[in-house]
């Protein structure tokens, strides 16, 4: 690996920054370098659906570094360039969803993160694939082409977020956005050998994020170790009066509160959910446990009970249609999205036409399956037992937290599946969200962690905590970080 | 029994826009679009553009509050908003944000009533519920709706905040169903929520059967006097199909106001399921007694509470009052002639017939009158003074709606006045008398008669004399003449 | 429940796909409408775990996971009208200002 000027491409993104203070041409040292590396890679990774142009970003540095000079000593992410999903709205840069609907729609708005990364003078690399409209769990659910995992070329990277999670793991961008809604950071954090994190819903804005199922979406930052974690969470948590469920809380520096945290190094209670380890794959189950027992030989371990299993992934999966099936109701092909010819047709007739073009299998069969769930004589039976459920789980973990202040499983009971794997048995892949979907049920925050390999294959345990105790995630993956040695992997694809 | 006798019911549902919102109902966008150009009242989240989220403007809120409140409403202790699904061109998210009764979600208010006045009898009106809502934008066609080769829709109004206010089944005849919206948009207008001027600001939709037959609902009914047009055109057309032995289908009609008639709506293709649930976007709030109490103490004096003190403080009757009350600039118009011309009665019956038909005549909005208080106050005074006659009053008063006519300058300026000086017009009579014997003659014998001389006299005058004193006095020189011989 | 669940799944091999079809305004290809059947029934059957959790008559629904009272914003109108159609220049086709849509009729 080349290094310039004490940069390379697995520089932690805290380091980056430091080095871009001082001297803000390292930026296009840095640039020249993350390019060359896409060029490289990109053709067999296939993590991004649109690359910025490398001129377009120069100019763009070059007009931060003279328009916003007396700024830039105390911006965040100075020169950072951030590869963002799909889902993501960006002004002027088209946002598609990794749907045909949305295959020439640019947005006329930022998200508020987008924002927020913008005041910071983070650079918005690129947009990464993703599941379509983030529904599926190995980025094959893409209208465009399905991304690669970089440890293994003929493996998924996990999904919905895997373009993001391979760009960061192929060395393509330091740092990444994604968006999760029942494990769509965590699950290719797991797979690529990353940290993700689910933020506690409401701490950070939706505004701008196209919606899959709104009561359980946040957007969470993705990185190659906990500190840079911890550092793109401070620059998007924070309340937002464009979104009415943002809660109110104030800014918060996550990065002094970690380190606050590690100098101190309280000791906890962790609960080890039993059967999540149970359900796991044996190669999946053995590395973990290492993970817990790292953790156990610090701090106070109980092992913990989950009554429900199946209810928990049926109660997800029929809230999450069911909103789905409202929030892309929208997709008309009238002010924007796929165009068909509207001359001497009916509205119908056109809608029709449209929405079958424009959304691919598996987001259709879950706006259909949405509608049913909501429909009159189901409504009931379904998606209102499912949230009778999801209170009854709330319940269950607000009694769980009094107890212990985390709780630890594998995130992903499997392995990084083979590309075609899983379309072959919906049902197996809607069951391997079993360990992710909690955390959106019930509104915690959660957070990937890899602790090993299995056949060059990454491996990750989950952390969950109670709502706005994101701090003490990070200070356990951090002490996780130390112990393994997993942390700024870039893998070398072939 | 003939379709004559069978009861008619009537249910009314009606949407206003809250056109005194600066913003809309979900966004800052500026609200205020009647005058402005298609789509420039827009924001990403009243497109519906992806990824937008909705934000409650407070002011809706505290509005439709106080709306509960004038119409006896039980205010609920959770605003909650939930989405109503269902595709249309002019709907830009496919869903529209609404309330509903259901599972753990429920309108703002329900369950109040509405006072109406109907032919001297008075009625109650049951409220069903309110619900706040955004409007739709506006479908544009080129020619009509059916050769139109495609549609063009404007978003100003999309995202404008509504209240859908849905009755009780409870009127019998469109004159009450009229009465209910004429109290309704008064009760509005003096809460000051909305401006029922404003093209489209209200929008009436018609449920009406005859007891014992389907169900018709008339869409489209954009003005009072239309809601009564509609409805007696629907019970005539109805009323034919009954007696001629056919049946009324349950169906959607549309309100044609040009031509006058209701036309059948398309049958629509799929079952209407419009699958609500609470807007995960949207959180509850729990509107605490205080924060109710806080709006509700604000709220200005109502219709009914106007009416009555109207028949206290002026001593009307219920009749005028209502009339007076109901046209809020018309009260206020009467209220402040009242500080200076105090025969109450004569001031409202000016108002409420002579007055009120020159503005309808002159087709005027209130701002539109040049007529002032004082203006009214002055006329008044001087026909109570006798210089003006009741026919000179009615003469003038178009001219002073219309042009603002100062009554004292121009009947001084142009000798617009009437002679009443008896010793003057006393004068006037002799000569009269002395120069036409033949009249006198006659009058002594017929009383009929007399009024030749009358026209005599007031042919002297140039028709300015009052002609009751000149009666008078040709009455009493005849006595006198009578006495004498 | 599990009478209620057997005719549901019958329903489902007859007209539920059409009917869904219809009310969200999509189509399957023969192929997909093939796949989607047997899918869809093993989906309904994790659905249907749910059915067999006791005690939940009496649970009200969780539908807002985090408790937050609903912001409410002030009446002040923030943006400047959008007279050269930003908002919609780049992805809608506009007709003198207006968007070009279906027809409502036929
Ligand atoms: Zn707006």
């Amino acid at each position: 690996m080349s290094i310039v000027g004490g940069i390379s491409l697995n520089t932690p993104v805290y380091r980056l920054v430091e080095e871009f203070r001082t001297d803000p041409s390292k930026i296009f040292n840095y640039l020249d370098m993350i390019y060359k590396n896409i060029d490289r890679v990109e053709s067999k990774v296939k993590a991004f659906i649109t690359i910025v142009p490398q001129e377009t970003l120069y100019s763009y540095v070059e007009a931060l570094l003279k328009e916003q000079k007396e700024r830039i000593s105390s911006m965040r992410l100075l020169g950072v360039p951030i590869a963002v999903k799909d889902n993501i709205s960006t002004k002027g840069i088209r946002t598609t969803c990794a749907s045909r609907m949305l295959e020439s729609y640019i947005p006329p708005y930022n998200a508020t993160v987008i924002e927020r990364i913008i005041r910071e003078g983070g650079l918005i690399i690129g947009k990464t694939n993703m599941d379509e409209f983030a529904m599926g769990s190995t980025t094959e659910t893409s209208a465009f082409f399905p991304t690669r995992n970089p440890w293994d070329l003929s493996r998924v990277p996990g999904g919905s977020s895997g373009g993001s999670a391979a760009a960061l793991v192929a060395g393509e961008a330091p740092l990444a956005l994604g968006s999760d809604t029942g494990g769509s950071i965590r699950n290719p954090a797991a797979f690529c050998g990353i940290y993700g994190l689910k933020p506690t819903y409401g701490l950070v804005s939706r505004y701008g994020l196209i919606a899959y199922a709104s009561s359980m979406d946040q957007i969470g930052p993705m990185a190659r170790n906990t500190i840079d974690l911890a550092l793109m969470l401070s620059v998007i948590a924070g309340h937002d009066p464009h979104d009415s469920t943002s809660l109110p809380a104030p800014p918060k520096d996550y990065v002094m509160a970690l380190k606050e945290l590690d100098s101190k190094e309280p000791k906890l209670k962790i609960g080890i959910i039993k059967e999540l380890f149970e359900v796991a794959e044996e190669e999946v189950r053995k590395v973990a446990l290492k993970a817990v027992d790292m953790l156990c030989s610090y701090h106070e371990c109980t092992t913990i009970s989950l009554p429900y299993r199946t209810e928990v992934v049926a109660a997800y999966y029929i809230i999450a249609m069911a909103e789905a099936s409202s929030n892309l109701a929208r997709f008309d092909g009238v002010r924007y999205g796929l165009k068909v010819s509207f001359e001497n047709r009916g509205w119908r007739d056109v809608y029709t036409e449209v929405r079958t073009k424009g959304f691919g299998y598996e987001v259709k069969k879950r706006i259909a399956l949405g509608t049913y769930v909501l429909s009159v004589g189901y409504r009931d039976m379904y998606y209102i037992r499912a949230l009778k459920f999801r209170r009854i789980l709330k319940e269950t973990f607000d009694s769980i937290f009094k107890n212990v202040d985390a709780v630890i499983s594998p995130t992903m009971p499997i392995l990084p599946p083979r590309l075609g794997e899983f379309a072959k048995d919906p049902i197996k892949m809607y069951m391997a969200d079993i360990n992710t979907v909690i955390a959106n049920l019930i509104g915690a925050p959660a957070i990937s962690i890899p602790v090993g390999f299995y056949n060059n294959l990454p491996i990750a345990v989950q952390l969950m905590s109670k709502p706005l105790t994101e701090d003490i995630l990070l200070y356990l993956s951090l002490q996780l970080e130390r112990r393994t040695g997993l942390k700024d992997l870039i893998a070398e694809v072939p | 029994m003939t379709a004559k006798e069978l009861k008619v019911i009537i249910g009314l549902e009606v949407h206003v826009q809250l056109t005194s919102l600066k913003t809309k109902l979900f966004c800052p966008t500026p609200a205020n679009y009647r005058e402005s150009p298609p789509n420039t009242h827009v924001c990403p989240v009243c497109l519906g553009l992806p990824g937008v989220l909705p934000v409650v403007n407070r002011k809706a809120v505290e509005y439709a509050i106080a709306v509960a409140k004038a119409l006896n409403c039980e205010i609920s202790d959770k605003l909650i908003f939930v989405r109503k699904h269902y595709f249309y061109p002019d709907l830009p998210k496919n869903y529209q944000i609404s309330q509903y009764i259901g599972p753990g979600f429920t309108s703002i208010a329900k369950n109040g009533y509405v006072t109406i006045y109907v032919q001297g009898k008075k009625k109650i009106v049951r409220i069903r519920r309110i619900n706040i809502e955004e409007d739709p934008g506006r479908i544009i066609y080129i020619g009509s709706i059916e050769t139109s080769p495609y549609s063009l829709i404007d978003y100003n109004r999309s995202g404008v905040a509504l209240l859908e206010i849905v009755t009780e089944p409870d009127m019998e005849n469109p004159k009450e169903a009229r009465a209910f919206v004429e109290k309704l948009i008064a009760i509005l207008e003096y809460l000051g929520v909305t401006n029922p001027e404003l093209e489209g600001a209200f929008r009436v939709d018609a449920n009406i059967s005859f007891e014992g037959y389907g169900r018709v609902e008339i869409k489209n009914i954009g003005s009072v006097k239309d809601v009564e047009r509609a409805l007696t055109y629907e019970i005539v057309r109805q009323r034919r199909i009954i007696e001629q032995g056919g049946k009324i289908e349950r169906e959607t009609r549309h309100w044609d106001p040009e031509k006058g008639i209701t036309v059948p709506l398309r049958v629509k293709e799929v079952e209407e399921d419009y699958r609500y649930f609470p807007d995960p976007d949207l959180p509850p709030l729990r509107m605490s007694r205080e924060f109710i109490e806080k709006i509700i103490k604000s709220m200005p004096e109502l219709p009914d509470e106007r009416i009555e003190r109207f028949m206290k403080q002026y001593n009307l009757d219920e009749y005028r009052a209502t009339v007076l009350v109901l046209i809020k600039w018309l009260a206020d118009f009467f209220e402040e002639t009242a500080k200076m011309y105090n025969d109450y009665k004569k001031l409202a019956d000016l108002l409420i017939t002579d007055f009120l038909r020159w503005v309808h005549e002159y087709n005027l909005s209130p701002s539109a009158i040049k007529a002032t208080p004082t203006h009214i106050a002055k006329l008044l005074s001087l026909w109570d003074k006798g210089i003006l006659t009741s026919k000179m009053v009615k003469e003038l008063l178009p001219r002073i709606v219309l042009e603002g006519l100062d009554i004292e300058k121009y009947v001084e300026t142009t000798g617009y006045v009437r002679i009443t000086d008896r010793s003057y017009l006393h004068k006037i009579v002799e000569e009269v008398m002395n120069e036409n014997p033949k009249a006198v003659k006659d009058a002594l014998s017929n009383p009929k008669a007399i009024n030749y001389i009358v026209g005599l006299v007031m042919k002297k005058t140039n028709g300015k004399a009052d002609p009751q004193i000149v009666k008078n006095i040709i009455e009493e020189m005849l006595n006198k003449l009578r006495e004498g011989s | 429940m599990f009478t209620l669940y057997k005719v549901m799944i019958s329903m489902l091999h007859d007209n539920i796909i059409e009917y869904l079809e219809r009310l969200a305004l999509l189509k399957f290809s023969d192929e997909e409408r093939e796949k989607l059947r047997k899918e869809v029934e093993k989906i309904i059957e994790l659905f249907n775990a749910l059915l067999k959790v006791e005690g939940l008559d009496n649970v009200e629904p969780l539908y807002h996971v985090i408790e937050l009272e609903l912001p409410l914003r002030d009446d002040e109108p923030l943006h400047h009208l959008d007279m050269e159609h930003e908002m919609l220049k780049d992805n809608a086709i506009l007709e003198n200002g207006y968007v070009k849509a279906p027809k409502t009729v036929g």
